[in-house]
């Protein structure tokens, strides 16, 4: 039986987490088949079973991380891995509105001396 | 005399009557007075040293918040990826474990190496339904851990190996 990832995602987290339990359980009696000289239909199963596990958890932690997100979007503190990863210097960077402030200097010399169009005439 | 008489009477009256009403004035003025030195001097007039009764200065005991986070620094804790099937990795089969398995009624594991032993203990209690009377570990040459797992006594090893599959 092969597991496919879109079908569980559907599912909730206990079912989720009951068949991640017999994948695991069912992982252990293929490694002691290993062990004993099993079936190569058993010893080729291993792979399949492993990435099956490894298909259950990732749909577990995707819909976890998902649930998480949508439940900090309108928050103003989040915790720090559902924020904007980026670099530590863009993080640390000024913001846009920072950028734009300018000086009481500034501003006047803009408002005095903008910048003019001229038309040539012919 | 009697002119004399009155006339002491009469400034003996008006030196009484006075001071029953200026003592209350008198009292009053005080006061206020010593009110407006206080507040012109300030409260630094006082000297008022505290009782030291060792010679010592210990620190004193502030308050002391509990944490109250705005927000968990991570989203979710990590969950524990040395589960009871990740713990214990197969039985041996060996010739020496299986002697070990009809005489001395234990079970012979490969663990994971961070395993110890209580761990193990749970771990096989939790996957076959056992009690274990102990446990000894070594770690091979290969660097896996070898776990000898003493079964107790009213249970038997022969059963359990066959249940798992290992005769």
């Amino acid at each position: 039986a092969k597991v496919k990832a879109k079908e569980l995602r559907g599912k909730k987290k206990e079912e989720l987490l009951k068949q991640l339990d017999d994948l695991k359980k069912e992982l252990q009696i293929l490694r002691v088949a290993k062990v004993t000289g099993g079936a190569a239909a058993k010893l080729g199963k291993i792979y399949t079973v492993r990435k099956s596990v490894a298909r259950v958890l990732t749909v577990i932690k995707q819909t976890q991380k998902d649930n998480l997100r949508k439940f900090y979007r309108k928050k103003t503190h989040k915790p720090k891995d559902l924020r904007q990863k980026k670099t530590r210097a863009l993080r640390r960077a000024l913001t846009p509105y920072e950028l734009s402030l300018k000086s009481k200097k500034e501003l006047r010399k803009q408002r005095l001396y903008p910048l003019r169009k001229y038309a040539v005439k012919e | 005399m009697a002119p004399k008489a009155k006339k002491s009477a009469a400034k003996t009256s008006k030196a009484a009557a006075p001071p029953k009403v200026d003592a209350g004035v008198v009292k009053a003025k005080e006061k206020a007075l010593r009110a407006k030195k206080s507040v012109v001097r300030g409260t630094h007039d006082t000297k008022y040293r505290k009782i030291r009764t060792s010679v010592h200065f210990r620190r004193p005991k502030t308050l002391k918040l509990p944490r109250a986070p705005k927000y968990p620094r991570k989203s979710v804790n990590k969950t524990n990826k040395l589960d009871q099937y990740c713990l214990i990795k197969y039985p041996l089969t060996t010739e020496s474990a299986m002697k070990k398995i009809e005489d001395n009624n234990t079970l012979v594991f490969i663990v994971d190496k961070r395993a110890n032993k209580p761990m193990i203990k749970m771990a096989v209690k939790k996957l076959y339904d056992i009690e274990v009377a102990k446990v000894n570990t070594l770690i091979r040459p290969d660097c896996e851990k070898k776990a000898y797992v003493r079964i107790a006594p009213d249970y038997d090893a022969l059963d359990i190996a066959n249940k798992i599959g290992i005769i």
